[in-house]
């Protein structure tokens, strides 16, 4: 079967962006595109995935379509893809899938989100129509509150406090702070973020990610035009992908994420990689308690031990085993929902091509990992990218 | 909230804690009347005059909610009358044919006025104003009436299933509902959201009660949900704690009022 390489990766910086959809969009594929060592255009591009929940409802139908059309892709097959904050996770997977399946030779796999544009109002019902309206929203739960429930769950069922999530409060922004291209380019001290606003009961705004705009993008071809791209293509390893039930209450476990779980276990099994090697990790950590869980369903932590790992700066970069963030996460870096997913992967092409700004990159990396998951764990993508095919 | 019961001959009355003079923060003239008739021997009951009492329209009919919620049957020839008054909010269940005479003012638990006129004068922006609330259709609303405001629960291969599902994972389609949950469940996990932290539907109550409380609870037999937290003032949640259920106003939007169940801590 074919082999899936990444030869270009771009994105905007995240943030209150000043440009509009199509100027972002249009800046993360001129990145991409010009981050490829050898030419290759927008017009040779035989399909592309766009992720996105939908600007703030501002172009709900044929999002896609707009978009290439302001980036020298007219005429390409494309789709916009929603999975919630998953959005451009599973756009990834939707292009390394078709070209595992021989039907293209060159995608475009990307995300967008605009919402910083957005009164007040309108963001909040935006934030929160990606869990169960009707079940969990009505009954006053947006995400803060979903994984406040779960974080309350979590110290209750574990050795664990909330000091733990301020460990990786901490973390991510000290991770981000050194990123260009972060949302929050801030150090945060422990007592700051251990005495923050407090938005949901046990979470305070320091376990919160801020809301971005953004756009990113990621070129991936089938392995026979690797080598015309770059010398030193990143590969697609394994992907892996899964689903839970929507509402928090609906699922057995209320401190693990199934999809997590799913997805992680067949990324590992097709790239044929364990937990244990895996150098850098770009988890979703949408809420400092999400990175917590994300630590264990993806292996890198045992059960109950992820507010341990964080305690002990496991996922510090050059610290442990693996650094886990080093963008500085959704925390730091930022989350434009539909942007996120191929961001991490932008951020892992680059570590894993030793291309970042000094202090930020990885030591040796060789191995990266992304994770990306929709709402409060519906949807879950895991990349896994490696420097060896 | 516990309701005041009165009677004068064969006429029941019920208020809320706060006399006749309200209903408090979510509660209305349905809310008390559906206490009252859960706190009285199930029958037939005539509710015209009723209906046409409330401030606002129900997002579903008011004998459908009746029937959910109670064991009462709605009938236009019933036996009794349920009827409230139109000047405050004290609701009488009658076997009588004419109107009855409304006990004299009670005061009930002291009310915070600047509060309450602040809270009306919310309900009437939200029920009126175009809402940036997400948007369940009144379709929706009736299907799934008997699940949220009943608690009614499917069975499928020996388990309870509740909020209601379509199809197993055998593809067979899961029967109706033909169970009803415990009235009580226990809290697994609970958070109180700050007004900045509350969806947009809550958006002009929640800074003015200092936020909301969820909690998620478990019924014995199995079922998990979400439910916000009702009169919880002088009390906080803790896991493990018991909870009961309450019909109560959940939101406004386009012109209708939704109703749901709210935990009330034990």
């Amino acid at each position: 079967m074919v082999d899936v390489a990444m030869v270009g990766a771009g994105q905007t910086k995240f943030g209150n962006h000043p440009l509009g959809l199509k100027g972002m969009w249009s800046e993360a594929i001129e990145k991409a595109f010009s981050s490829v060592d050898n030419d290759c255009l927008p017009n040779m591009v035989d399909e592309a995935f766009i992720g996105s929940i939908a600007f703030g409802g501002s172009q709900l139908g044929n999002t896609a379509a707009l978009l290439t059309e302001h980036s020298g892709m007219d005429g390409v097959s494309v789709r916009r893809v929603e999975n919630a904050c998953a959005s451009s996770g599973f756009a990834l997977r939707d292009a390394w899938m078709t070209i595992k399946s021989g039907q293209a030779d060159i995608v475009v796999a990307g995300g967008i989100e605009k919402m910083n544009d957005l009164s007040a109002e309108r963001k909040r019902y935006w934030l929160g129509v990606s869990g169960d309206t009707e079940w969990e929203r009505l009954a006053g739960l947006t995400f803060p509150g979903t994984y406040a429930l779960t974080a309350r769950r979590y110290f209750h069922e574990f050795e664990s406090t909330h000091d733990d999530l301020v460990h990786v409060s901490v973390k991510n922004h000290m991770h981000g702070f050194d990123n260009e291209m972060a949302h929050l380019r801030k150090d945060v001290s422990f007592e700051k973020a251990r005495s923050g606003f407090m938005v949901a009961d046990p979470l305070t705004l320091y376990d919160c990610c801020p809301t971005s705009d953004g756009a990113s993008a990621v070129i991936l071809v089938a392995d026979h035009l690797a080598h015309q791209f770059t010398d030193t293509p990143i590969w697609v390893k394994g992907s892996g992908a899964g689903s839970d039930k929507l509402a928090l209450h609906d699922r057995p476990s209320l401190t693990q994420l199934r999809a997590t779980q799913l997805a992680s276990q067949k990324a590992y099994s097709i790239a044929d990689v364990q937990p244990s090697q895996i150098d850098l990790a770009e988890v979703h950590d949408c809420f400092t308690i999400a990175e917590v869980l994300a630590t264990e369903d993806l292996g890198f932590a045992g059960r109950g031990e992820g507010g341990i790992f964080a305690r002990n700066g496991q996922g510090r970069r050059n610290e442990g085993d693996v650094t886990i963030n080093a963008s500085g996460g959704l925390k730091s870096k930022g989350h434009p929902l539909g942007a996120t997913g191929t961001g991490q992967a932008v951020e892992v092409f680059k570590q894993l091509r030793h291309q970042v700004e000094a202090p930020r990159q990885v030591r040796d990396a060789e191995i990266g990992l992304t994770h990306n998951v929709g709402g409060s764990g519906a949807t879950c993508a895991v990349h896994i990218f490696g420097r060896e095919r | 909230m516990p309701i005041t019961k009165s009677s004068i001959g064969n006429t029941v009355f019920a208020t809320s804690i706060y006399g006749d003079q309200w209903a408090g923060s979510d509660g209305d003239r349905l809310t008390i009347a559906l206490q009252l008739l859960q706190s009285e021997t199930a029958s037939t009951i005539q509710i015209d005059s009723f209906v046409d009492s409330l401030e606002y329209t129900p997002s579903t009919p008011v004998s459908s909610i009746i029937e959910s919620t109670t064991d009462w049957r709605v009938d236009p020839n019933g036996q009794y009358r349920l009827i409230a008054s139109n000047s405050s909010f004290i609701v009488a269940l009658t076997e009588d044919g004419n109107s009855p005479k409304w006990p004299d003012s009670s005061p009930g638990k002291s009310i915070d006025v600047e509060l309450k006129t602040a809270l009306d004068e919310a309900w009437v922006t939200e029920v009126s104003g175009v809402s940036q609330g997400a948007y369940i259709s009144q379709s929706q609303h009736m299907l799934a009436m008997p699940s949220r405001l009943g608690l009614h629960a499917q069975e499928d291969a020996s388990t309870i299933v509740w909020p209601p599902r379509q199809l197993n994972a055998e593809g067979v389609r899961i029967p109706p509902a033909s169970n009803k949950l415990d009235s009580n469940a226990s809290i697994l996990t609970w958070t109180r959201l700050s007004a900045a932290g509350a969806p947009s539907e809550f958006s002009l109550r929640a800074p003015l009660l200092g936020g909301i409380s969820t909690v998620l609870v478990e019924f014995a037999s199995g079922p998990k949900g979400v439910f916000m937290l009702a009169d919880d003032e002088n009390g906080q949640a803790s896991i493990g704690q018991e909870v009961s259920f309450e019909v109560r106003r959940l939101y406004g939007q386009d012109n209708l009022i939704h109703y749901g169940l709210k935990a009330l801590l034990i």
